[in-house]
């Protein structure tokens, strides 16, 4: 014992008892300066007059409004009345309470602090462009928020982008660091963590799809992002492959959060003018104003089976071709897979044929034709994604514990992924011909769904649905 | 950790820091301290009030009010010589408003603060002592003329602004009202005079002189408000310190106990003090006062 002790150490027990002692009277006066007794910084074993020890006395004693401060030290009283049983009580009771992460909030820097280095895309909601902090050299995404003299102020859409963003703190979700202004008043720019890649462009350029193992890593990275949002009471309502950001680790971040926003239970009137035509869902394009989380899963539904075929899997052109598209795919909907989709508003004018076989199960399996390559289970999971009726799809928890992700090939570890060259990191990036997000305050179009089937009322109608017999009227 | 931390944002806040406390915008531009805390306690009131009569629900409101309040805080908040408290309030709540499922029109807040803030016609005693008329007041006096709309619809905006950019665009606020009904739940209170006194306590507490809200997180407050309410009805708790169970300790309970007992105080006292005056709510009122107070320094 002696010889792990420094040479230079005072052996005297009655010197090691003063420092001792002087130790604790430093430490005593520390914490009670902290207490704001400055005038009794002097006599620093009194004890503090304002805080009750008990809280029974706090209840009953009368005592003058205390000040404002916040809690910086343990109550000097507990110490000095109780001895030192309470006190080492205490700090261990205390070590097991919980506490809160305390943020803090601050004015807004000025973008003037950032480096613009490179333009990356224009979304539906603004400018994004590749930037560097002047004073920490990092890379970041900088996005600047779309403010066209909205009469009713800062646009609600861009609030509740910041404030989604802000509070869906998660791995699959991009960081939002800060929110920066520039000169004008209506100059404000996100600053997010920079990502390499968003997936549709990857997509675009791969001569081969992803690997079935890949892929499940990516879905499950998504999904898991999206069960996160969910469990927060945030809807994404505009999840697309242009949208799901990736770096060169295998990491996948949902990005753009332009169309989210809160809900609730009761759900609020909400606008069914949300999520880019290729993803959209069909209760959206039947005009249902009360919708919930399962429009995501479309979403999702879309964005596995663009995974797997490399192309958008329902590139509709407009609403009506987009609804053909979608009933060419899962075929139409009944009273059974659907109960009450005839009340949507836009499904009255919509002419189903009479259909004597409809496929088995509930929701049908999709056409096996479409997808040669994808395991039972898999095509399980995409059909019941891609459900018409919004309440035969999984939800996002749902959807992680399918058994599509236990079986072989099992999900590729991240580290092992392919890196790919950065189109963003390098040079502008080409436009997507994936459809914008539907514009905010537009109104919702009274849509005429008359010739989905093929009648001509609906215009361009593109291909029709496949092998169902017409009922024109 | 920070993962383990992610899912607890909704029910914590941004907390003051020690500086944004003890320093302020208004106090460098001269404005005295026991002069910012009726202006502030006044807004509070004003926005609440405001909220009352746009049928806002009250979780809106005391969003609003913490948004408000936060506002001033600081060397790098508002300044009562910048900025009119009644447009930092009415600002604050149409911000919130707009975020929550119940927005409202820009024209709504401003025909309800044009009427809060008549001195012919409020209720509000701090705008007009006399209180609010017997009769029907007649509408000319409080109704807004479209030129003023147009006005005041611009400045309204504008102060939105500026509270986003001032708070960082950060207009995160938990509430402590539905955390403190879960507590009751909890402990096994299923008294309604218990929860309503809870729901009394947490919005008085609003407007505390302390400002409560932005020092202390919700839960704290719920298990402070439960702690007073039961203790008034009589309502035996369980034995033992159960504010642990909710991660409240002695102390804090004991400093927000305190703080929220000495609110009803505080607002007598403020009453009893701007018996015949109106709180100044506009920056040349502010100035006026400031000005008044100097002089009588001068004077004595």
């Amino acid at each position: 014992m002696s010889a792990a002790k420094s040479r230079w150490a005072d052996n005297d027990p009655e010197t090691e008892a003063i420092i001792a002692q002087r130790k604790r009277e430093k430490e005593e006066k520390r914490r009670t300066k902290a207490e704001k007794q400055r005038q009794l910084e002097e006599a620093s074993k009194a004890p503090a007059p304002i805080e009750p020890a008990d809280a029974d006395q706090g209840v009953n004693g009368e005592q003058g409004p205390p000040k404002k401060r916040r809690r910086l030290s343990n109550d000097p009283d507990a110490s000095s009345a109780a001895g030192e049983v309470s006190t080492s009580a205490e700090l261990k009771k205390q070590s097991s309470l919980l506490r809160f992460p305390v943020g803090e909030w601050g004015p807004c820097r000025h973008v003037d602090n950032f480096e613009r280095l490179n333009h990356i895309e224009e979304g539906s909601y603004g400018w994004v462009s590749r930037a560097r902090d002047i004073t920490t050299g990092e890379i970041v995404a900088l996005k600047k928020l779309k403010i066209e003299n909205s009469p009713d102020g800062f646009p609600v859409t861009g609030l509740r982008e910041i404030q989604t963003l802000l509070e869906a703190r998660h791995q699959n979700v991009v960081y939002l660091r800060e929110v920066v202004m520039g000169n004008k008043m209506d100059d404000v720019f996100l600053v997010m963590d920079f990502l390499e890649h968003d997936l549709k462009t990857l997509l675009d350029d791969m001569r081969e799809p992803f690997l079935p193992s890949e892929i499940k890593t990516l879905l499950l990275q998504v999904v898991g992002g999206l069960e996160f949002l969910h469990s927060q009471w945030i809807m994404h309502r505009d999840l697309k492959t242009s949208n799901l950001l990736m770096n060169n680790r295998g990491e996948i971040k949902i990005a753009d959060f332009g169309m989210a926003r809160y809900y609730g239970d009761p759900p609020p009137k909400l606008t069914q003018l949300v999520v880019t035509l290729w993803y959209r869902a069909p209760e959206l394009l039947l005009g249902a104003d009360k919708y919930g989380t399962e429009i995501d899963m479309w979403s999702i539904g879309c964005i596995f089976g663009e995974l797997l075929t490399k192309e958008p899997l329902l590139q509709g052109k407009n609403e009506v071709d987009q609804v053909s598209k979608i009933f060419a795919l899962t075929g139409p909907p009944n009273q059974q897979i659907w109960p009450g989709f005839r009340s949507l508003p836009n499904a009255k004018s919509l002419r189903l044929p009479q259909t004597s076989a409809s496929p088995a199960g509930n929701p049908p399996l999709l056409p096996r034709s479409r997808f040669p390559y994808l395991t039972n289970a898999g095509l399980n999971l995409l059909s019941t994604l891609l459900a018409l009726n919004p309440a035969s799809r999984p939800t996002a928890q749902q959807c992680l514990a399918h058994p599509y992700f236990r079986e072989d090939p099992r999900p590729k570890p991240k580290e092992m992924f392919p890196t790919f060259p950065s189109k963003a990191g390098m040079e502008k990036r080409r436009r997507h011909h994936t459809p914008e997000a539907p514009k905010r305050g537009q109104d919702a179009p009274e849509l005429d769904f008359a010739g989905v089937f093929g009648g001509a009322a609906g215009g361009d109608t593109g291909e029709a649905g496949a092998g169902f017999s017409l009922r024109l009227g | 950790m920070a993962q383990t931390n992610t899912g607890l944002k909704h029910l914590s806040n941004a907390l003051a820091t020690p500086d944004q406390l003890s320093n302020s915008s208004s106090s460098i531009d001269g404005v005295p301290t026991d002069l910012e805390t009726s202006i502030r306690c006044a807004g509070a009131q004003l926005t609440q009030a405001a909220g009352v009569l746009l049928h806002l629900s009250q979780d809106i409101i005391a969003q609003a009010i913490v948004i408000f309040t936060r506002f001033w805080l600081g060397v790098d908040g508002g300044s009562l010589r910048i900025y009119s408290a009644k447009d930092v309030s009415a600002a604050s709540l149409y911000l919130t408003a707009k975020l929550s499922f119940q927005p409202t029109s820009p024209r709504s807040i401003l025909n309800v603060y044009n009427l809060l803030l008549s001195q012919d016609v409020s209720p509000l005693s701090f705008v007009n002592p006399r209180g609010a008329p017997k009769q029907p007041p007649a509408a000319d006096t409080y109704v807004l003329s479209e030129g003023g709309y147009q006005a005041g619809r611009l400045v309204l905006l504008r102060v939105e602004s500026v509270i986003l950019r001032t708070l960082g665009f950060d207009t995160h606020v938990a509430l402590p009202h539905t955390i403190a009904l879960t507590y009751l739940q909890t402990l096994g209170v299923s008294r309604p005079a218990v929860s309503r006194r809870v729901l009394e306590h947490l919005n008085a507490a609003l407007l505390s002189p302390q400002l409560l809200y932005v020092t202390h997180q919700p839960n704290a407050l719920a298990v402070a408000a439960i702690y007073l309410a039961t203790r008034e009805e009589g309502v035996k708790l369980v034995d033992g310190e159960w504010w642990e169970v909710f991660d409240v300790d002695r102390e804090e309970l004991g400093f927000l106990v305190v703080g929220m007992r000495s609110t009803e105080g505080f607002m007598r006292k403020e009453t009893e003090l701007w018996k015949n005056k109106a709180i100044p709510m506009v920056i040349d009122e502010v100035d006026a006062e400031v000005e008044r107070r100097r002089m009588m320094d001068e004077g004595e």
